[in-house]
């Protein structure tokens, strides 16, 4: 019990040490703290937030806000004017568009072309006639179809911008025809539906992005950095200063595998207090149960660390697998989009990777605030992986050292 | 405290005794490291190392091939040898770095395969790579290492202070190693492996790339760690060092012993007065150039 004790008390003194090095290689701690902020910033904007997803309440999310488009206005009659006003007093005050009036569907084309607007809305001559007539009138919409995303953004703003404002006509004309014996919504939409949120408060994609990222940051760190250390150790000489004292090979692992868990873990809180801060992002869940399924998402990648650089001739060779490992692992994982939109073969591989748990499972807890109860499948997923690989690593570590 | 030539000392009442040939253990304030001392340390054996036909291959590639060492206990032993030779592989060995192919070896007494835990507690390793972390002080790598070694941290910080004085290193004890000249560097490699008072001491090249000065001081270490009691294992391309300091030698080539003795005696054999004459004679005087489309990545650079 006592020589256990004195084992962990070794490992610690390992793990402070390698936690000291870091504080005091300045332009190593800048590189850790910075990595996590890029990623963040990057990911952050590049999926912004796209709080209260209501269209029916009048709120249209946006990826992309103020897209430039150009209205042309080929009618001059009275509702015409009446639906180019709406509409541009929609696109600006929800931020969809920033819209500018162009003279003729020519003259817009063209700034289209040279990329200056992303789409054109064209409500054409007779638009008033049609609509005082009791038939149904036409706006006709051009979008830069170049960039198929923006298109994509841009036809589905203008489809309920729309829709929005041809409600609100509708509404006025049956209250004009019936008075108020009836509730004009129920005829034009005698069953809508209503969205309870899982969640409460806000909910944004990043939402969904954080967990990913925050197991994935973790992990990796656990997976490289640990061989690192070791690498860096032996081809430093001090690696033999540790061999050579009568300490348990275990001690020397156990120590690097905590150094690189708190590494891991700082950045992952980074990357978590960031998203807090900069991109809404909440927790719903227990923060010890994140912490466990961090620490077992640690457990189970750090095996598979040592067995490589146990097998690795060098450094360079093992750093060049893992990241062969890392690459895929962040699409295949389910940190950017859910794997069911991959092929089956993909999935199979996604799901064969421990990472995919790990991320599921914080996901769970901090979105969903899932229990232990709820998560128990990833969990023992996760331990097992731990098992077989740490299983596996610590004799081939020990190996390896008096190969 | 100051320290003349031949005279290494520091310590206090609670530390190492170095005058005339009293060799003492360590005694720090908890109580002495290794209660044992000098002779007495290694028990019934006669010898502090002793191997039996130990080799040791990498793949096809012998890098030791069945020798026969024996090192007195209390000698210093020189170990010498062109490059790749052998000696590197079979200090690792026996300082249990690297497990041997075949054949035996006993260091302190204890089997280098069977009680490798009970060998680390009796050595010290000074290697020609320098083993301290650059990004830590003085004290802070020798409180490091010395932990290691279970060596409680009041005992071990007075043991530490002891050391940096001896070495003349006291005034930079809070400086980071990674901004030492290479003799200071070299000076605290050697007290680190001192930490715990180890019997067996193996320096491999630790004169390389020092300057006159240093060379003499660390030469001054290796003499007062004999009077000590302590077995010093040598490695060393510098033969004047081997001759001055040895009190045998033993010259491996192709990882094979070629020759064990005095340096008065290998000298006296091959009628000459100088130890290199004796060297070149044994191991030729051709340049060991070799070169193979196939780099032995895990020999040079370890597994790592």
């Amino acid at each position: 019990m006592s020589s256990e004790i004195e084992t962990w008390s070794i490992s610690l003194g390992i793990a402070r040490r390698d936690l000291l090095d870091l504080w005091r290689a300045k332009m190593l701690l800048f590189a850790f703290i910075l990595m996590p902020i890029l990623l963040m910033s990057m990911f952050g904007y590049m999926f912004p937030p796209t709080q209260k997803a209501n269209p029916l309440a009048g709120n249209i999310p946006t990826s992309y806000p103020n897209l430039p488009v150009a209205l042309v206005v080929q009618d001059s009659g009275e509702v015409a004017n009446d639906v180019s006003a709406q509409f541009i007093q929609i696109a600006h005050s929800q931020k969809l568009f920033q819209v500018s009036e162009s003279p003729s569907y020519q003259a817009a084309r063209d700034q289209l072309i040279r990329g200056q607007i992303s789409g054109i809305v064209v409500i054409p001559d007779g638009f008033t006639a049609g609509i005082r007539a009791g038939k149904q009138a036409v706006v006709q919409v051009t979008v830069d179809e170049t960039n198929p995303q923006v298109a994509g953004v841009v036809r589905g703003e203008l489809s309920t911008i729309f829709t929005m404002i041809s409600s609100n006509m509708s509404a006025r004309y049956v209250q004009e025809m019936m008075g108020n014996t009836v509730d004009p919504s129920f005829v034009l939409e005698p069953i809508s539906i209503s969205g309870v949120p899982l969640i409460q408060g806000t909910s944004s994609s990043f939402q969904f992005l954080a967990p990913g990222f925050m197991a994935l940051t973790v992990v990796t760190g656990a997976l490289s950095g640990v061989a690192a250390a070791i690498s860096r150790e032996k081809e430093q000489g001090t690696m033999d200063g540790l061999l050579v004292s009568p300490i348990p090979r275990r001690a020397v692992i156990t120590g690097k595998i905590m150094s690189q868990t708190v590494r891991g873990l700082i950045q992952g809180f980074l990357i978590l207090g960031l998203s807090m801060m900069l991109f809404g992002v909440r927790i719903y869940g227990n923060p010890v149960i994140m912490l466990l399924v961090m620490l077992l998402g640690v457990a189970s990648f750090v095996g598979v660390g040592i067995i490589l650089t146990a097998i690795a001739p060098e450094q360079e060779t093992a750093m060049m697998i893992m990241m062969l490992l890392q690459f895929p692992m962040m699409f295949l994982s389910g940190i950017l989009f859910p794997i069911s939109q991959l092929p089956q073969w993909m999935q199979w591989i996604g799901e064969a990777l421990p990472l995919y748990y790990a991320t599921d499972a914080l996901r769970k807890v901090m979105i969903l605030n899932a229990g232990l109860d709820v998560i128990i499948p990833d969990l023992a997923v996760l331990i097992l992986y731990s098992i077989v690989t740490m299983t596996a690593a610590i004799p081939l570590f020990e190996k390896a050292m008096t190969r | 405290m100051t320290m003349e030539r031949g005279e290494l000392h520091s310590v206090s009442d609670a530390s190492i005794v170095m005058q005339g040939t009293e060799t003492h253990a360590v005694h720090l304030a908890s109580g002495p490291v290794f209660p044992e001392s000098g002779y007495a340390r290694y028990g019934a054996s006669d010898h502090a190392i002793e191997t039996h036909r130990l080799t040791k291959r990498f793949n096809s590639f012998t890098a030791v091939d069945h020798i026969d060492l024996s090192v007195e206990r209390g000698e210093i032993y020189g170990f010498l040898g062109p490059n790749g030779a052998g000696k590197s592989t079979t200090i690792r060995m026996l300082c249990t770095l690297l497990t041997p192919t075949s054949g035996t070896a006993k260091v302190a007494g204890y089997d280098i395969a069977h009680k490798a835990n009970e060998v680390r507690k009796k050595i010290g390793l000074v290697s020609e790579k320098l083993i301290m972390y650059p990004r830590l002080t003085a004290v802070e790598n020798l409180m490091f290492f010395g932990r290691l070694y279970g060596i409680d941290r009041d005992a071990l910080r007075k043991r530490a202070d002891e050391l940096l004085d001896m070495v003349k290193l006291t005034e930079f004890k809070d400086k980071l190693v990674g901004g030492y000249s290479s003799g200071m560097r070299q000076r605290i490699n050697v007290i680190r492996a001192l930490l715990h008072d180890p019997e067996i001491i193996f320096l491999d090249e630790p004169t390389t790339m020092l300057d006159p000065q240093s060379t003499r001081f660390v030469r001054d270490i290796v003499k007062e760690l004999k009077e000590m009691g302590h077995t010093v294992v040598l490695t060393t391309h510098i033969m004047e060092e081997a001759d001055e300091l040895s009190d045998r030698v033993c010259i491996i080539d192709h990882g094979r012993i070629m020759a064990t003795d005095t340096p008065q005696a290998l000298k006296d054999k091959y009628h000459t007065n100088s130890l290199l004459e004796v060297f070149l004679t044994l191991t030729g005087r051709e340049l060991r150039d070799s070169a193979s489309d196939h780099i032995p990545m895990r020999r040079v650079m370890g597994r790592m």
